[in-house]
């Protein structure tokens, strides 16, 4: 698959010349982009730092993890389709980006731990799960969402 | 009156060696910046777990009490951290950010934040008890928590819009504009 393609196409689609003339649009979807990132980091930071021990003790872990689940699912939503449309305005200068490559790898990663083992093993009864393997799971979930989050800010600083 | 000395006071901050060493310095000023947008995902994410608390969305079988209570913490930590690295980028550019309409909305809207945060946490002790298990806090909880998300996102807003030079003091504009944005040298054109 030619990725360059996909990128030349977004440059001229709709969505580019939606984003390239009017700056008021997206300034206002690149504050929804960074609202819904604070909203998944808390989501993120909140139900992680309750798997370490270290937040809301006295609330099941369970409960924690059900209850932020949904609002990181809503921020992720948001997240990327305010980010296609940000991306559609720059596109060509993000293919050249690497700061966006460790954006895009790292999110990628982040989608697929968070469907496929996170989410899935949390779902059982906390108290059958290793506590070590509880701690793992934290740890690599706020490894990887510090990681989106630091090399999207420092997109725009290279 | 006040502009000028607002505009004084950034003026002297700029002519310190600090500043604009900070400012110059490629990665200290970028670690500074990132570090007040990565410590606003733990003050404003724990502020969203306690308002969605309060407005009955998230959380709705655990005590709003204890949602507020053991967030706070973490919430402050990332409040101060966040405060200490914003009068750093303050500081690094003094004189663009006095002058920058966004900023001076940003400071309003985080004082009347400040103010709701009060006024609500003061109402929650004091009342508490009564709905304190209720899945859907009274309506005046609700009220608070959704001002609260309200305020703190457009706080949130216009520190982001901070980077636009739309109302710059280069730009031109209105009197009334200049002096919103506290542009002395270009008000005093005018007259």
């Amino acid at each position: 698959m030619d990725v360059f393609a996909f990128f030349q196409w977004l440059d001229t689609s709709w969505l580019a010349s939606i984003s390239k003339a009017y700056g008021g649009v997206f300034a206002v979807v690149q504050i929804f982009h960074l609202l819904a990132m604070l909203m998944l980091g808390g989501m993120v930071l909140a139900g992680d730092l309750r798997l370490l021990g270290v937040l809301l003790k006295d609330v099941p872990s369970e409960v924690v993890i059900e209850n932020t689940q949904k609002w990181f699912n809503v921020a992720l939503v948001v997240l990327l389709l305010s980010g296609i449309f940000m991306s559609s305005a720059v596109a060509i200068k993000l293919y050249y980006n690497s700061f966006f490559w460790a954006k895009m790898a790292s999110l990628a990663f982040g989608i697929f731990f968070v469907y496929t083992i996170r989410r899935p093993l949390l779902r059982y009864d906390h108290s059958t799960i290793n506590p070590w393997t509880l701690r793992l799971i934290a740890v690599a979930s706020m490894t990887t969402w510090f990681v989106v989050a630091a090399s999207g800010r420092w997109i725009g600083f290279s | 009156m006040l502009n000028e000395l607002l505009l004084r006071f950034a003026e002297w901050m700029d002519t310190h060696a600090w500043s604009t060493a900070l400012h110059e310095s490629y990665y200290m000023y970028s670690w500074v910046e990132s570090t007040h947008v990565l410590t606003l995902a733990l003050f404003f994410g724990m502020l969203v777990v306690i308002d969605l608390r309060m407005l009955g969305w998230a959380f709705t079988s655990v005590p709003a009490s204890t949602i507020s209570r053991r967030l706070e913490t973490p919430m402050m930590i990332g409040f101060a951290i966040m405060v200490v690295s914003g009068l750093m980028l303050v500081y690094a550019v003094p004189v663009r950010t006095i002058n920058s309409i966004w900023f001076r909305m940003k400071m309003v809207l985080f004082v009347a934040a400040g103010i709701n945060a009060l006024l609500f946490r003061n109402k929650m002790k004091a009342a508490v008890d009564s709905w304190d298990n209720d899945p859907i806090p009274p309506k005046r909880m609700r009220t608070g928590a959704g001002a609260s998300l309200a305020l703190w996102s457009c706080v949130v807003a216009s520190g982001r819009l901070m980077a636009y030079d739309w109302y710059d003091c280069h730009q031109n504009m209105s009197y009334l504009m200049y002096w919103v944005a506290g542009c002395v040298h270009e008000m005093a054109e005018f007259e």
